[in-house]
């Protein structure tokens, strides 16, 4: 499972770090075994030159992601546990699309209708991304189980903190910085939650 | 569900080419890291590997040099 390391070896990349290698295929290749990684997504390679309003956008579209994911996942496992948890982390996950949206306001005070907003992230999200159908065919492998869906759940979760912390690093007014920060924390505390029932399950 | 995922380039190295690089490089000039959750690792690593499971990582980033070489897996 290569998604995983790669998310770390972007994190780091993000954090400084001179040179960061993703060994492909995970110590699955390493072990002479079959690997195969998440099949290639929808990808935004950032520019690192993105104004505030334009994170928030990414930012927004990536929760909405992150909180379809989850609902998607738990209709999908009976595990009561799992359920319960993945259908908090979904609700948090809606709560920062609220915390963006009145960021974004106080950026842009014109703007009073979120379903207008809202549509400025489908249709920028669609234009790159996979829709979820397309998503779940090509990932299918790594769906079948719990495990394959933790994995994933943390990969993107470390992407989401990957993109807060570089955010908030630049962002310029210390309110912006101080929302992507606790939207990052969260996002850690995710990482946890996921890695804790992953360990939980071994 | 709406999808994309937001990457910064980060290089891949192939299986070959990372055991040669561990053959050639001393200890302690580079860092491969193993990203995995304990009970991953404890079922089998790659001798030398750093453990720091991915919730984990932001944490304790002091523990890693920033000057030298990653290999995380």
């Amino acid at each position: 499972m290569g998604g995983r390391s790669r998310a770390a070896a972007q994190f780091l990349a993000g954090q400084g770090f001179d040179k960061v290698y993703n060994l492909n295929g995970g110590i699955a290749a390493w072990q002479g075994l079959k690997a195969f990684g998440p099949a290639e997504m929808g990808m935004v390679t950032l520019r690192g030159n993105e104004t505030p309003q334009e994170v928030i956008v990414l930012a927004y579209g990536m929760e909405q992601g992150l909180a379809d994911f989850y609902s998607r996942v738990c209709a999908m496992t009976r595990d009561l546990e799992v359920r319960e948890i993945l259908g908090k982390l979904a609700r948090i996950e809606e709560k920062h699309k609220d915390k963006l949206f009145a960021l974004y306001q106080t950026l842009e005070p014109g703007t009073r209708e979120r379903t207008l907003f809202e549509k400025k992230i489908v249709s920028g999200v669609m234009e790159g991304g996979f829709t979820g159908e397309e998503f779940l065919e090509k990932n299918k492998p790594l769906l079948d189980t719990v495990e394959n869906l933790l994995h994933l759940a943390m990969t993107l979760e470390a992407q989401a903190l990957d993109l807060y912390t570089r955010y908030a690093q630049k962002a310029e007014d210390v309110q912006s910085r101080s929302v992507l920060h606790d939207i990052a924390e969260e996002e850690k505390g995710h990482l946890a939650t996921l890695g804790g029932l992953l360990e939980a399950r071994a | 569900m709406k999808w994309m995922q937001f990457l910064t380039p980060v290089a891949g190295m192939d299986t070959e080419d990372a055991r040669a690089y561990l053959r050639e490089h001393k200890e302690g000039t580079y860092t491969l890291l193993d990203v995995r959750q304990p009970s991953e690792y404890e079922k089998g690593h790659i001798p030398g590997a750093k453990l720091i499971p991915l919730p984990e990582l932001a944490g304790r980033l002091g523990e890693l040099d920033s000057q030298k070489p990653v290999i995380a897996y």
